[in-house]
């Protein structure tokens, strides 16, 4: 007790003296803006987010804060309006003045604040598994691309399932539509034919599945093995999921591997049905190592609530916040051209194990594991790989496979490397 | 003119009250004056204006012709999207053109259009123009959009709704209808119009690369200001006159003017594509200053929630349609931005990011039990004090309120 | 020997618990040379493994197979062996391998829990079908012929054949005579009886029978320049209708066939890399954004033989035209492959109709959904003239009962028992209160209660957002209402969707009974005849709405429970429907309970038939359905029943 006292006012103090020298390029406190719908559709995933930044920034201060001062979250509720994100993030960068967002989780709100960040020179940390297509010199993308989750997955699903046919599902956005794409010619490079990949979309908290499901069984009519491949988002998948049980479909006969549906979805329903379907993330809260159950048990505490799960875009606030932090102690300053240059190469620990590292690219190396629902609600890891780099520009889309992200040496994000020029300095939107 | 404005005393109140608001801003502004106003508050200052001309519209076709269109927002949406199509052709252009210019041999204009197309719709997994982005490239031709898509839509989907008779409640949900078909239809992916991430980026105007966004925000925040007014004295002259009361009358009797001998079906469906072509050129004020539009922008609550502004701010009253927009919209991002303290009741805090919505909903239920008028009004006691006039105010009367719309 | 005495002197170092007896078992001898593969197995890999299990006849390996696959094997990370285990609080109660006897206890750390994923379980599943065919336990030979189907082979016809004879159950039986019929189709020896066998399987259309005749059908495709002797054809692919040019010239570029088609951005780096002195081949640079001129620089170099030649759009046809593009089938007796072709068309006629059925029946299950969710909605607007907006909050107040129930009630069933008629109970006095405080005040001002009502509607929906959160609540099915009910495994139709239309049906009777038979249902519709003579005759109207719409509104809680039984309860659920419902009432015509149903039906039924011409895309049918609806309000603005007299307006 006195011991740890000690140490960490002899840290504290360490740390101010460290800050002295930066002590006009950071000024008290530290501003950490929190960019999460507190209302609206999204709420429901999004609310979580925020507190997960909360925590992290009291467990921040309480280790010292950061260069000597204190760290203090400005939490704004662009609440799921898309336009209002953009409004939201200006108004942090100008009015509060905070030194880093981290914030959204739909790919569209994405889209609405990448010309502000970029106008502001800005740092956003995004923190969910997205399309790729993207990169922005001002935004960390900790969430998985698809080669960090959608590729691992197929190939297990080719690999050690032998699936034949496919029937990818998904919610009518930009998300399942790129990464169905981008799986579309992965198939076809890997010899499945285009009749045998089934594509179908529905709207968001689509609940007639009937019709969906027994199209997907249809396809098993001639001896293939089937299955499914979900990119449904959020609230369709109760349904879904549903209409799947009732249907006796078994994960034997057509197993159904989702990239949207994590501990926190799971608990909307009564798993005892879908036992040995898949989930594929970066992160699963059954991981079982002394960090992950450190982190729970801090969440359990932070929350006040033992029953709340963890899932994977908590994950990637943990990492990228602690890697922020790591690139300001490294960098002595808030700066954002100065923190951006010392997060290349930033190390930190997954929660799954491995080291987590920031590419030049902007996206994070890190391992994608491939869960089994169990009747609990929770995941049975049964597949976990090396730590995978995060690739910007998909090499399975011909437009994009001559395209790489690098921020440090060519500073481009979006360089062709057939012609060897760099196409635009900002981000497409 | 002189004649209108004798008419509408309102109109000189309302000018300079707004050209006071406008210097007011600017002089606090950024870009112009002081800084004490924030560049994200002038945008959106700005945007309410457009919210504040599309309610006026609104006003017109429900409050003074009778008609509850639940779908005006679907019209003020369409103006955005022509206009963003041309902002994020022209500023991918200028892009893909800088960027093409440095390879060896000089691109073809299909490399050119190509590159832009794949561009633009790379995030939605295609990589060739729809037919829809014919006039793209051309800013002209995409401002004639802003007017002639929610035109022509409006004026067809009216002549099919009146030509039936179709009136009350009945058409307030086909309304409703047509706004929610036409965001299901944006939403897919295929539609063209890059589904739910729909057109992003407004804000950066082409070619005005180097121009701050404190100085754009200021320069639309005008813009919009000079729109309302404009939009505010057009129908101040269509309300007014021997047309206003036609038009009036339609409301409060339809089946009585049409055996007067009036065509009632013209002059509906001439109010309904008016304010449908404003409520387009509202949009297209709005989106390059909201930065994003998507489908959930045509959604019908959107068009619901103008109906509400424009009863909270009173019915048959242009300025109470302004009164209603600007209030409600402004209290709304006030409330849930966080900005409204908490009140701690002991056992229980009230958060108004979660309360809000109950408030304004069961507030919207007290204004219409027990103030008909609205907002506006209470403006109409104090005018009513300082100079009784003779005359009966525009709004709906009692009897409009209790028989007729019920004739469905 | 000396591996197993150095494995009895590890265990005995790590942990004494393990009696001796376990280390000399040969099962463990066999895990432990493929310890690796035990411990992480894989699809492809598994097989030398399960083989040398099998080949050892060992007692316990169906045992192990089992348990292997249903995750209880466990790695002794202390001694290397592997358990049987269960747990037992921290620690975890070890058994041998072999004898599945108790050895002792070990902490949770010191054990690796092995998961084989789902492919290798398959490949385990089938491994063990031979033991479990004539198995004790019913629900274990289910398994085994599931396993069978799921995955079968040619070894599997012999222990399925002398199976049949012992089986007790008569449906397993005739199911492991189909199975049979299908291996013998198949793997059997001989054309007759393979043709027998197929000739038997026509009468079926289910899918492990339509599977078994196309893998017997599978096919590969080919190419030649001319058509080969002696192989078993298939069909020849005609250019156009089965088989674009494109792919066709693609088939023959991958084969080797023909040179591949040099593409506009292979001309333009070829093009590059001849830059000479800012011309290529003598045509300036800066004229090249013109394609006519880049051909012609191209066609230059080209005949310098510094690239390779455009190939022309003609070239390519004549190459395709040249070749015969055709299937071949993988077996290569035609006989067989003739008569698996004829039981299959059979059958896939059959399996066709079932189709129209079964969509059909997807159909009428959403339109007794819309009905059950629009039905109030139209009583209260025929009666009262009025449209509730909030009537779909309703839907999601009674849906939210049912959660409510269910966390006090556990047992599903009872739960459900309880909870529907709460749902009408609550969302009976919300609808009363509704109309008494709020609506009653709005009569004659239609408009008014629209949007008065959708006030409503926004606080309640965010009330329900503050008292159970934005996420999804569990609303389960009691098991009987779990599964589905299977014809020809093509018509599928949920038991829980059955349901939900006898619920509809009910509610359409006692909606008649009420309306046509009962004192309240008389004044009802004397009120929506014309409510100003109603009033006159001593009917009080107050009285008269308050009911309606308590019953209107009531029935909306009843639906909310069905709907959250098949899918998501959120509070915005109700948005979801209300929309629809109004379509509902408008098409089918206001205040009367056939125009609702016909409505009902229609609009389902369009749906559904839209989505049946779209599959790939579900969001479009929705717009196209909105459209015909406001399209139909132009030929019948009235609906499809329109009410007749007063009530009917203008």
């Amino acid at each position: 007790m006195t011991f740890s006292r000690l140490t960490a006012a002899s840290a504290a103090a360490l740390f101010a003296s460290a800050g002295l020298l930066s002590a006009q390029d950071a000024s008290c406190p530290i501003k950490v803006g929190v960019l999460h719908s507190l209302s609206g559709t999204m709420a429901i995933s999004e609310t979580t987010l925020k507190d997960t930044m909360l925590m992290l920034v009291e467990q921040q201060n309480e280790a010292g804060g950061l260069l000597g001062c204190e760290i203090e979250a400005v939490v704004v509720d662009p609440a799921s309006d898309w336009p209002l994100f953009a409004e939201k993030a200006r108004e942090l960068l100008t009015v509060h003045e905070v030194d880093v967002i981290f914030g959204n989780w739909t790919s569209v709100s994405r889209k609405s604040v990448l010309p502000v960040i970029e106008e502001l020179n800005g740092l956003l940390f995004y923190p969910v598994q997205y399309e790729g297509e993207e990169s922005s010199k001002n935004v960390f993308y900790t969430g998985a691309a698809p080669n960090q989750q959608a590729i691992p997955a197929v190939d297990y699903f080719l690999e050690e399932l032998g699936i034949e046919k496919f029937a990818l599902l998904g919610t009518d956005y930009v998300y399942p539509r790129t990464t169905n794409n981008i799986l579309e010619q992965y198939l076809k490079d890997n010899g499945i034919a285009e009749d045998d990949i089934f594509v179908n979309y529905t709207p968001f908290g689509h609940s007639d599945w009937s019709t969906i499901v027994s199209d997907v069984q249809a396809l098993a009519a001639d001896g293939s093995l089937v299955g499914v491949i979900s990119t449904i988002n959020g609230d369709a998948n109760v349904g879904f999921y549903k209409e799947l049980a009732s249907s006796g479909i078994d994960a034997a006969d057509i197993p159904v591997v989702a990239f949207s549906v994590g501990e926190e979805e799971l608990s909307g329903f009564d798993t005892s049905n879908l036992v040995g379907h898949l989930a594929a993330w970066n992160y699963f809260m059954s991981a079982d190592t002394p960090a992950n159950a450190e982190f729970i048990a801090a969440w359990h505490e932070f929350i006040g609530d033992d029953s709340r799960v963890t899932n994977d875009p908590m994950e990637a606030h943990y990492i990228g916040f602690n890697m922020w932090v790591n690139a300001v102690e490294a960098a002595g300053t808030t700066d954002v051209d100065a923190v951006r240059d010392a997060m290349y190469g930033q190390e930190f620990p997954n929660l799954t194990g491995g080291t987590a590292v920031m590419n030049v690219n902007h996206h994070l190396s890190k391992p994608v594991l491939i869960g089994e629902i169990r009747a609990d609600g929770q995941f049975d890891i049964i597949s976990q790989t090396e730590e995978v780099p995060g690739d910007a520009w998909t090499d399975f889309l011909p437009d994009s496979a001559v395209l790489t992200s690098d921020w440090k040496d060519l500073g481009c994000g979006m360089y062709n490397t057939e012609t060897e020029t760099c196409v635009q300095i900002k981000s497409n939107y | 003119m002189r004649a209108l404005v004798r008419s509408n005393p309102s109109i000189l109140w309302f000018l300079g009250l707004l050209a006071a608001f406008c210097l007011g801003v600017t002089f606090l502004a950024e870009a112009t004056g002081t800084g004490a106003i924030s560049t994200s508050f002038v945008k959106t200052l700005g945007k309410t204006l457009c919210l504040c001309l599309v309610a006026i519209a609104m006003d017109v076709v429900w409050g003074y012709c009778g008609i509850l269109s639940l779908g005006h927002m679907a019209f003020f949406g369409l103006g955005g999207y022509a206009i963003g199509m041309w902002l994020m052709y022209a500023r991918t252009e200028i892009i893909v053109s800088a960027s093409l210019a440095s390879a060896a041999i000089p691109p073809t204009p299909q490399e050119v259009e190509d590159a832009i197309a794949s561009q633009i719709f790379g995030v939605v997994g295609a990589s060739e123009f729809p037919w829809l982005w014919a006039f793209a490239d051309s800013l002209v031709l995409q401002l004639a959009m802003v007017v002639l898509v929610p035109g022509l839509l409006a004026l067809v989907f009216g002549w099919l709704a009146f030509r039936s008779r179709v009136t009350g409640v009945y058409l307030s949900i086909l309304t409703q209808a047509m706004t929610l078909a036409l965001s299901l239809y944006l939403f897919q992916n295929a539609s063209g119009l890059r589904g739910n991430n729909g057109l992003s980026g407004l804000q950066n105007i082409p070619g005005l690369g180097g121009v701050p966004q404190s100085v754009v925000s200021i320069a639309f925040f005008w813009v919009s200001a000079v729109a309302l007014a404009l939009g505010y004295l057009l129908f101040a002259w269509v309300v007014s006159g021997k047309m206003g009361s036609v038009v009036r009358g339609i409301r409060d009797n339809e089946a009585r003017v049409r055996f007067l001998g009036y065509h009632v079906e013209g002059f509906k469906l001439f109010v309904f594509t008016l304010t449908a072509i404003v409520a387009g050129l509202a949009g297209a004020l709005y989106y390059p200053q909201a930065g994003i539009i998507n489908p959930a922008e045509i959604a019908p609550i959107a068009s619901i929630y103008l109906a509400v502004w424009v009863a909270i701010g009173g019915r048959g009253r242009l300025y109470g349609a302004v009164i209603g927009a600007a209030s409600v919209s402004l209290l709304s991002s006030w409330f849930t931005g966080g900005g409204a303290p908490d009140i701690d009741l002991g056992f229980y805090e009230i958060q108004w990011t979660d309360w809000w919505l109950v408030l304004l909903g069961l507030s919207f239920v007290a204004v219409t039990l027990y103030a008909p008028k609205g907002i506006g009004g209470l403006i109409d006691l104090v005018a009513e004090r300082r100079a009784p006039s003779r005359s009966r105010d525009l709004g709906p009367d009692a009897s409009a309120l209790r028989k007729t719309e019920a004739a469905e | 020997m000396l591996r197993a005495l150095v494995l009895f002197l590890t265990a005995l170092l790590a942990c004494a618990a393990p009696p001796a007896v376990a280390q000399d078992s040969q099962l463990q001898a066999i895990l432990q040379t493929h310890a690796d593969e035990v411990a992480d197995p894989g699809r492809r890999s598994v097989g030398p493994l399960i083989d040398d299990l099998a080949a050892s006849g060992l007692p316990g390996i169906a045992r192990f197979l089992d348990r292997w696959s249903n995750k209880q094997v466990f790695l002794n990370a202390g001694d290397g062996l592997f358990y049987y285990g269960a747990r037992d609080g921290e620690t975890f109660a070890l058994r041998d391998i072999a004898s599945d006897e108790p050895v002792g206890t070990a902490p949770a750390s010191a054990l690796e829990e092995i998961r084989p994923n789902g492919g290798v379980r398959r490949v385990i599943g089938s491994a063990l079908v031979q033991f479990q065919l004539s198995d004790p336990d019913r629900a274990t030979r289910v398994d085994a012929l599931d396993a069978l189907a799921r995955r079968p082979a040619a070894d599997q016809l012999e222990p399925l054949r002398a199976s049949i004879e012992g089986e007790p159950d008569p449906a397993l039986k005739a199911r492991k005579e189909r199975l049979a019929g299908l291996l013998t189709a198949r793997f059997g020896e001989g054309t007759e009886t393979r043709v027998a066998a197929i000739e038997d399987l026509a009468d079926a259309t289910d899918i492990e029978t339509r599977a078994g005749l196309n893998r017997i059908l599978a096919s590969r495709s080919e190419v030649a320049e001319t058509l080969p002797e002696g192989v078993n054809l298939a069909r020849v692919l005609e250019i156009g209708p089965d088989l674009s040019e494109a792919d066709a010239y693609s088939r023959l570029v991958d084969d080797g066939l023909a040179p591949a088609p040099v593409t506009n951005a292979e001309v333009k780096t070829a093009l590059t890399a001849n830059i000479q002195n800012g011309a290529v081949a003598g045509i300036p640079v800066e004229q090249l954004s013109d394609p006519d001129r880049r051909t012609e620089a191209y066609a230059a170099l080209a005949a310098s033989g510094a690239v390779p030649p455009l190939v022309t759009p003609e070239a390519q046809a004549e190459a395709v035209a040249s070749h015969v593009f055709y299937e071949v089938y993988e077996d290569p007796d035609p006989v067989v492959t003739e008569a698996a072709r004829s039981a299959l068309d059979t059958i896939e006629a059959r399996v066709a109709r079932f189709q129209v059925l079964d969509i059909g029946l997807d159909a009428v299950s959403l339109a007794s959904i819309y009905f059950l969710a629009a039905i109030g909605l139209a009583i209260t607007f025929g009666v009262m003239g009025v449209i509730n907006m909030a009537h779909g909050e309703f839907i999601m107040m009674g849906a939210y009962t049912g959660y409510v129930v269910q966390q006090i009630v556990p047992n599903y069933t009872a739960s459900l028992v309880v909870a529907l008629p709460l749902a009408f109970a609550v969302t009976f006095a919300a609808g009363v209160a509704l109309e008494r405080l709020v609506i009653r005040h709005l009569y004659h001002r239609p408009l008014e209660t629209l949007l008065a009502t959708f006030g409503i509607s926004i606080a309640l929906q965010q009330l329900a957002k503050n008292i159970f959160g934005t996420q999804a609540r569990p609303l389960t099915a009691p098991d009987w209402l779990g599964g589905a009910w299977v014809m020809g495994d093509v018509v599928a139709i949920a038991n829980i969707r059955i349901a939900i239309f006898v619920l509809a049906l009910i509610f359409l009777c006692v909606l008649l009974y009420i309306l046509k038979r009962t004192r309240l249902g008389l004044e009802v519709r004397a009120a929506t005849q014309n409510p100003g003579m109603a009033g006159s005759m001593g009917i009080d109207p107050g009285r008269i709405n308050m009911l309606t719409f308590g019953l209107g509104s009531g029935i909306a809680g009843i639906a909310g429970v069905a709907i959250g039984l098949y899918a998501q309860v959120t509070s915005e659920m109700g948005s979801a429907y209300i929309v629809q419902s109004f379509m509902t009432v408008v098409v089918g015509g206001v205040g009367n309970v056939w125009g609702t149903l016909a409505g009902a039906t229609l609009i389902g039924g369009l749906q559904k038939g839209i989505e049946w011409f779209n599959p790939s895309n579900t969001l479009a049918a929705q717009t196209y359905m909105i459209l015909f609806i406001i399209l139909f309000i132009q030929v019948r603005p009235k609906g499809i029943v329109a009410l007749k007299g007063r009530a009917a307006g203008d």
